[in-house]
């Protein structure tokens, strides 16, 4: 039975032992990261480049994962506020807990910069020293929305499918009740809706960001709905190349006798376009390969700099109000978008601009 | 090795491994953090942090004693949260479940104490009268359950509580919160339950050898259904504690808390055996990782290594666990 308590020994110790050297530099700035889960592939991204720019920096950074737990998120931010940790860089794990996030590090005079997951303008408004520096998810639904629109402009034929008068999709989510797959799912199907064309959902289901699962999906879908959808729309690259795997094995290409040619000029050699969010790497190599159509940046080393940024200069300065972050301004004017839609906290929103990724520019974003 | 009635150092480590673990690990977590974390902010802290998953401790920990298991756990606290927070939100808030609904704290509170009872009631008959094997009983359970929350919430987040609602969670009553006052209370009522009436003695036959259990008169299920009921009850109550703590709850609150749980209950000295384990260890079970978590944030431990060390720690425990049963 010492056993165990010699187990729970070594691995405390050990643990702390290997970690606690950086507790031992008093006076370094300390900036706390509260990270919703990284095993989402932008927020794995936008840790590490925080990661890089403390080291770059000298910042001693605690970064801690909440994995998609709120109540974990909310001990980590107090465990750090106890420690005396004041100025933050946050990925919430959902909007409607940044008002609390906000007010508890207000209490002990921090400030923090918000990315990823919008604060509620409430969390703007309790002071001065909270910051937004995000692309909002739902752009990244209206950029797929806008693409897709652009895509069907160009190729009219391309919509005969199904319902010839509507645009017949199947989509495929990320974890249901997940913010990411929420915010982008709603808004590119508003977006098609605002740009004119009458949705008919096809087909739905989540495949929990993961591509195993959406091509299974796909490929029973495709036994049920061939020749009935024009689109394939999915949260995440990942998924979407799920399904462009599903699409090829059954040869449901342009040219079943030669998948890599694209006889309708239309950029891919599928039949339908396929559409993701993320902008990975084997996204971009895929769309070269002519299999995936496009794709949306969100700007990991954007919205991971700005955000360190701004917690940098509270930290050393005191405030970042009215400062450039990454090279961006903080917003003059309110915009659409909540939480910048207010004109009161506009001022306190820096924007990281997403990015389309398309058949046009998919080069400049392959490293 | 058995020990005469002479006190001595080793037996009483040996009869109280897990307090003196946790003990000595406040010790060295203290040094290594000069104090910080043995000043009163940190145990307010870390107190309110595991308090739900207290109530979910004590429930499969009671589930274990009778040799059964309860993966709904966490679906249901976080199901419980969604329906009790549905109930509570603000009137004025434009993306309310129930828009211009303003009811006292009470039924809130009530509603979500009813999901765990129902959801008890129903893993209790599949176990106790379905005679499922409790693995699947309360795999189908958790589906369900997490089911029924993406329907129930629309996958969206219900927020914007009302603050009579929070205080309920995040109250204190001098310096302990009031979170601490309803683990105190429940573990009371456990404690005595367990330790001091018949039924206490049954759920230790039934879980020691469910057969002599039977033999000997006791109606074994009725009695499992009972101790299901029972922790659906807390898991229901656990639910309503989470929403008022976070002011809000969606898909994924609560989700994975039942692996948390089990792990507490084993670490605090539940066999998986059945028939044994205590209260009190389950607390320090609860505790014990708890302080674990609470250290390597504080530390600034590298959150993917904290998985690592966790699941070091759950197996070490239940390999002690199954030397000690054998």
């Amino acid at each position: 039975m010492k056993k165990l308590m010699f187990v729970f020994l070594a691995v405390l110790l050990v643990a702390g032992a290997a970690f606690a050297g950086g507790q031992q530099d008093d006076g370094k700035t300390v900036i706390g990261a509260l990270i919703r889960n990284t095993d989402e592939q932008f927020v794995a991204d936008y840790a590490d480049v925080l990661k890089g720019l403390a080291e770059e920096k000298g910042v001693e950074l605690n970064l801690q994962d909440s994995r998609g737990d709120m109540a974990l998120q909310l001990d980590q931010l107090n465990t750090l506020l106890s420690q005396g940790v004041k100025y933050f860089v946050v990925v919430s794990n959902t909007t409607e807990a940044t008002g609390d996030i906000a007010k508890k590090i207000q209490a002990q005079g921090g400030g923090a910069a918000f990315s990823n997951i919008q604060p509620s303008v409430e969390a703007l408004k309790v002071g001065p020293n909270f910051y937004l520096a995000s692309s909002p998810e739902s752009v990244a639904g209206e950029i797929q929305a806008d693409i897709l629109d652009k895509y069907f402009k160009a190729h009219p034929e391309k919509l005969a499918n199904g319902d010839p008068d509507a645009l017949d999709a199947i989509f495929l989510y990320g974890q249901l009740g997940h913010p990411a797959q929420t915010y982008r799912t709603n808004a590119v199907k508003q977006g098609l809706i605002d740009a004119g064309y009458k949705l008919n959902v096809v087909a739905e289901d989540t495949a929990n960001w993961k591509p195993d699962e959406a091509q299974a999906k796909m490929d029973t879908w495709l036994a049920a709905f061939s020749g009935e959808f024009d689109v394939v729309i999915a949260n995440n690259d990942g998924m979407a190349l799920g399904a462009v795997e599903s699409l090829l094995t059954a040869g449901y290409v342009d040219d079943p006798n030669d998948p890599s040619k694209d006889v309708d000029g239309d950029g891919i050699v599928l039949k339908v376009p396929v559409v993701g969010v993320d902008a990975t790497q084997v996204a971009v190599k895929s769309m070269e390969e002519k299999k995936l159509y496009a794709t949306v940046l969100q700007d990991a080393v954007g919205q991971a700099t700005t955000a360190f940024e701004l917690a940098y200069m509270m930290a050393t300065e005191g405030s970042a109000t009215g400062k450039k972050a990454w090279g961006l301004s903080p917003l003059s004017a309110p915009i659409d978008e909540s939480p910048a839609n207010d004109a009161a906290v506009a001022g306190q929103c820096y924007l990281v601009p997403f990015k389309a990724v398309t058949p046009d520019n998919y080069k400049d974003f392959m490293n | 090795m058995k020990q005469l009635a002479k006190p001595s150092i080793g037996g009483f480590i040996s009869k109280y491994t897990g307090y003196v673990t946790f003990v000595v690990m406040v010790i060295v977590l203290g040094i290594l953090t000069r104090g910080g974390s043995l000043r009163l902010l940190s145990w307010q802290n870390l107190a309110i942090a595991e308090s739900v998953r207290a109530f979910g401790a004590l429930g499969v920990g009671m589930i274990i004693i009778t040799r059964g298991i309860d993966l709904s756990l966490g679906q249901v606290i976080g199901l419980s949260a969604c329906v009790s927070a549905s109930l509570a939100q603000t009137p004025d808030y434009v993306s309310a479940l129930y828009p211009g609904l303003d009811l006292p704290a009470i039924v809130p509170v009530i509603a979500g104490i009813g999901v765990g009872v129902l959801f008890g009631l129903f893993n209790g008959f599949l176990v106790a009268y379905g005679k499922l094997p409790p693995f699947i009983a309360t795999l189908g359970s958790m589906t369900i359950a997490a089911g029924l929350q993406l329907i129930y919430t629309h996958a969206s987040t219900v927020g914007s509580l009302q603050n009579e609602y929070k205080k309920i969670a995040q109250g204190f009553l001098g310096p302990v919160p009031n979170m601490v006052i309803y683990v105190a209370i429940a573990v009371l009522f456990l404690w005595v339950l367990l330790n001091h009436t018949k039924q206490g003695k049954r759920i230790y036959a039934i879980g020691g050898n469910p057969t002599a259990a039977r033999v000997s008169g006791i109606a074994v299920k009725f009695e499992t259904m009972k101790v299901y009921l029972m922790a659906g009850t807390l898991y229901g109550f656990a639910g309503v504690l989470l929403s008022s703590r976070l002011g809000l709850a969606n898909a994924l609150t609560g989700d994975m808390m039942e692996l948390d749980a089990i792990a507490a209950a084993t670490v605090g000295g539940v066999s998986h055996s059945g028939g044994v384990g205590k209260i009190g260890g389950i607390i320090i079970g609860v505790l014990t990782l708890g302080l674990i978590n609470f250290g390597m944030t504080y530390l600034g431990v590298d959150s993917y290594y904290q998985l690592l060390v966790k699941g070091a720690i759950i197996i070490s425990a239940v390999y002690l666990d199954m030397r000690r049963a054998a």
